[in-house]
């Protein structure tokens, strides 16, 4: 059984598509990275799985089926526009949330008592939301979304907005809510939250899939042929080298890609003596760099294929 | 069905808790109270004060009889002395000249009018013969003064002038004035509305209470409308819509806010009616047994079809409103779209005169049928007289087939406007929106 499966879902709006023919499917227990720049279509993406926008075509089942209003109970949404009733009570707008989620009076109380303690803010119970400061109602909306215990939690851009030390704890509570068999879907464009803590990921652009699957898998495809440069000098002479793929240069530090017929202990002896290196190190690249590259890259080529025409 | 109520319960306690509820709940009915006693206690207690009015008679024969007329108990003030102080002013120099000094006089204070009478007022025979068949030509005296505005005065004075003048030509052509008014003594057209159940005299008293009432469903209708909207708008740019409705569906959202406010509505009208028949029995407490004065009573019937008609005028609004605050972003940017339903309100109103002349000509009865003035044109017509059952039975119908076709429309272009931000949309998106599936 998988936690959601997405089988060739398009948006288009007007004559632009928003989403076109996108898979991919979780399995359960898993923390599953939504990837993509701004105006990929992540968002569409989830709306659709929340049924709050209907696919031109394509299916969506969500715990294996169609997403109604039963299934709405077993998931916990994090819209992308925060919002809460302000003039609510934290405490009222958290009951009012949990039964429309269908929990009854008592369990909710409890759980509400529970969340409020974890997230520190149980003083601020019989407070109205506008009271609150930002971080607190991002707190609060972190607490909307989980308080029914659902299956499968979709959360989109959690982490914007977020100080380091929340961003912290709603990172812990994501792998506490792994390790108790829950699902986990979120979208971001911030690359190492994604590293921290996905096991899989779909990477979207211009509203197509360009990549998708296991993240230790991807990055072992994309090689060890990756080297990490930390240097002082003036280092533009590599960028002639034949065994380059491609280089993102950070002025003291280097991020190369070799082509796959070269190896970096080869690479090695022709800088030594030109730069002064501090480190030299041999690895998987970073999911930045194959971001840039699988979208950045793919742009570029775009533009030589108009050109060469 | 237990989310709905979920969202009830939210709607309700959350605008009955607010100050605006309560503070509107208190002041309505003191309100409506003022409205109708300020005016009585401010003319009551308006300061009369005794005046010197400068006469000139070219007729040398009303000033004595006014004067004396005027001495008499009705024109005096509260503490018995004159109101109306006459001086009397010859034209012996000229006319012009004496008008001229009066005029002075009045500005400098030391009259507070004069009063011009010119020769010709007691004239009659001349003139009737001309004219035969026509109005007789008004003859004219003048009431010259800094304030001509009281019209509780100049009806006075215009009285008294007028008993004297008639008194005068009476007398002249040897007719007795007491006789003669008993000879015009007038007779009153009773209206007597005779319904299935029997006969009531006091049409006017119910008859008030039904514009009363018409009234009521009226400002309803468009403060309880504004209020969903209002709600839909707040939840709309809080952005907590998509929140709550990853839990449930629009229709769902939208049906419980109307519900919801509709029970405020509801609750806030009960307090009033309870305020109103408390009111009312202790004020009759203080009329005296016997007394030819009866309280105007709403007959049983008047009010259910009252309740009847309030509920579904609202929800048929209610929905439109819900749909107009859906499409926009800000209040403002509803109020042009507010317009067209609001007139769909005031057209009745402005029908009511005509709908309570004639209640059952067939453009009346046509008019009760459109559901948007049915709300208020139908129950007008079931105060003013009872129309048949059947086309009572009738309006409902299409006032009820009309809002479930109304909450399937609105409930489309709710679910798809509620989550639109930016531009606010053009007819044919409203179109398209409907036509989703």
């Amino acid at each position: 059984m998988n936690a959601l499966e997405i089988e060739g879902i398009s948006k288009k709006f007007g004559d632009f598509y928003a989403v076109k023919k996108l898979s991919f499917m979780i399995l359960p227990g898993t923390i599953y990275g939504l990837l993509g720049p701004n105006g990929a279509g992540k968002t569409t993406t989830i709306r659709m799985v929340m049924n709050i926008i209907i696919p031109d075509e394509g299916s969506i089942k969500v715990l294996s089926r169609r997403m109604d209003e039963e299934m709405k109970e077993r998931v916990g949404y994090l819209p992308e526009d925060r919002g809460l009733y302000p003039k609510m009570k934290v405490g009222e707008l958290l009951m009012f949330l949990a039964e429309i989620k269908g929990l009854k009076g008592t369990d909710a109380r409890k759980e509400i008592d529970f969340w409020l303690e974890r997230f520190d803010l149980s003083d601020w119970k019989s407070k109205k939301v506008e009271e609150l400061s930002r971080g607190m109602q991002q707190k609060l909306q972190f607490i909307v979304t989980v308080i029914h215990q659902p299956e499968l939690i979709i959360l989109d851009e959690p982490f914007s907005g977020l100080d380091p030390i929340n961003t912290k704890l709603l990172k812990d509570i994501m792998l506490e809510m792994k390790k108790k068999g829950r699902t986990i879907v979120f979208s971001t464009h911030r690359m190492e939250q994604v590293e921290m803590i996905c096991d899989n990921i779909c990477l979207i652009n211009k509203a197509e899939r360009v990549l998708e699957g296991n993240l230790s898998q991807i990055k072992k495809q994309y090689g060890k042929n990756t080297v990490i440069l930390d240097y002082d000098g003036e280092a533009d002479f590599i960028k002639n080298f034949p065994e380059i793929e491609k280089i993102d240069d950070y002025g003291k530090f280097m991020e190369i890609k070799l082509k796959e017929t070269f190896s970096p202990q080869d690479l090695l002896p022709k800088l030594v003596g030109k730069i002064s290196i501090n480190k030299y190190e041999v690895k998987e690249p970073t999911l930045n760099a194959i971001f840039i590259e699988k979208v950045g890259g793919k742009e570029v080529k775009d533009e030589e294929d108009t050109i060469s025409h | 069905m237990r989310k709905i109520l979920s969202v009830i319960k939210r709607e309700y306690i959350q605008i009955v808790r607010t100050k605006g509820f309560i503070i509107g709940t208190i002041l309505g009915p003191v309100f409506m109270l003022a409205l109708i006693v300020v005016p009585i206690i401010v003319s009551s207690a308006s300061v009369e004060k005794q005046e010197t009015i400068g006469v000139v008679d070219l007729t040398h024969e009303i000033f004595m009889e006014l004067d004396k007329k005027l001495d008499h108990r009705d024109y005096r003030l509260k503490d018995g002395f004159r109101r109306y102080v006459l001086e009397k002013f010859e034209a012996s120099a000229g006319t012009e000249e004496l008008r001229h000094e009066l005029r002075e006089r009045v500005l400098k204070k030391e009259l507070s009018a004069y009063i011009y009478i010119p020769e010709d007022v007691l004239e009659i025979g001349a003139r009737e013969s001309a004219v035969r068949d026509s109005e007789p030509e008004e003859v004219k005296a003048e009431y010259v003064s800094e304030h001509t505005t009281d019209f509780e005065k100049l009806r006075a004075l215009n009285g008294a002038l007028n008993n004297v003048v008639i008194e005068k030509r009476l007398k002249r052509e040897g007719l007795d004035p007491q006789k003669v008014a008993q000879y015009i003594k007038r007779v009153e057209l009773q209206p007597i509305k005779i319904t299935k159940k029997g006969e009531e005299k006091d049409t006017a008293g119910t008859f008030m209470i039904s514009y009363f009432l018409a009234l009521i469903i009226y400002m309803a209708i468009l403060i309880y409308g504004q209020v969903i909207m209002r709600g839909v708008i707040e939840e709309k740019s809080s952005r907590v819509v998509e929140v709550v409705l990853s839990s449930l569906r629009p229709f769902q959202l939208m049906m419980g806010k109307i519900l919801g406010i509709g029970a405020v509505g509801l609750t806030q009208f009960s307090i009033w009616t309870l305020f109103g028949i408390g009111a009312s029995a202790y004020s009759t407490s203080f009329i005296p047994a016997g007394a030819d004065f009866a309280m105007p009573s709403i007959p049983a019937h008047v009010f259910v079809y009252f309740v009847v008609f309030f509920i579904l005028g609202y929800f048929l609004f209610g929905t439109l409103f819900a749909a107009i605050g859906s499409m926009v972003n800000s209040e403002k940017e509803a109020q042009q779209l507010v317009m067209p339903v609001t007139m769909f309100l005031i057209i009745p109103i402005m029908l009511m005169i005509f709908i309570i002349r004639a209640p059952d000509s067939s453009l009346a009865v046509f008019l009760s049928f459109i559901p948007f003035f049915a709300p208020i044109l139908m129950f007008l017509r079931i105060t003013v007289l009872l129309p048949p059952f059947g086309q009572i039975g009738a309006s409902i119908v299409i006032l009820i087939l009309t809002i479930l076709l109304m909450v399937w429309l609105t409930a489309k272009i709710y679910r798809v406007g509620i989550l639109m931000y930016g531009k606010r949309p053009k007819f044919a998106e409203i179109v398209r929106w409907i036509k989703y599936r």
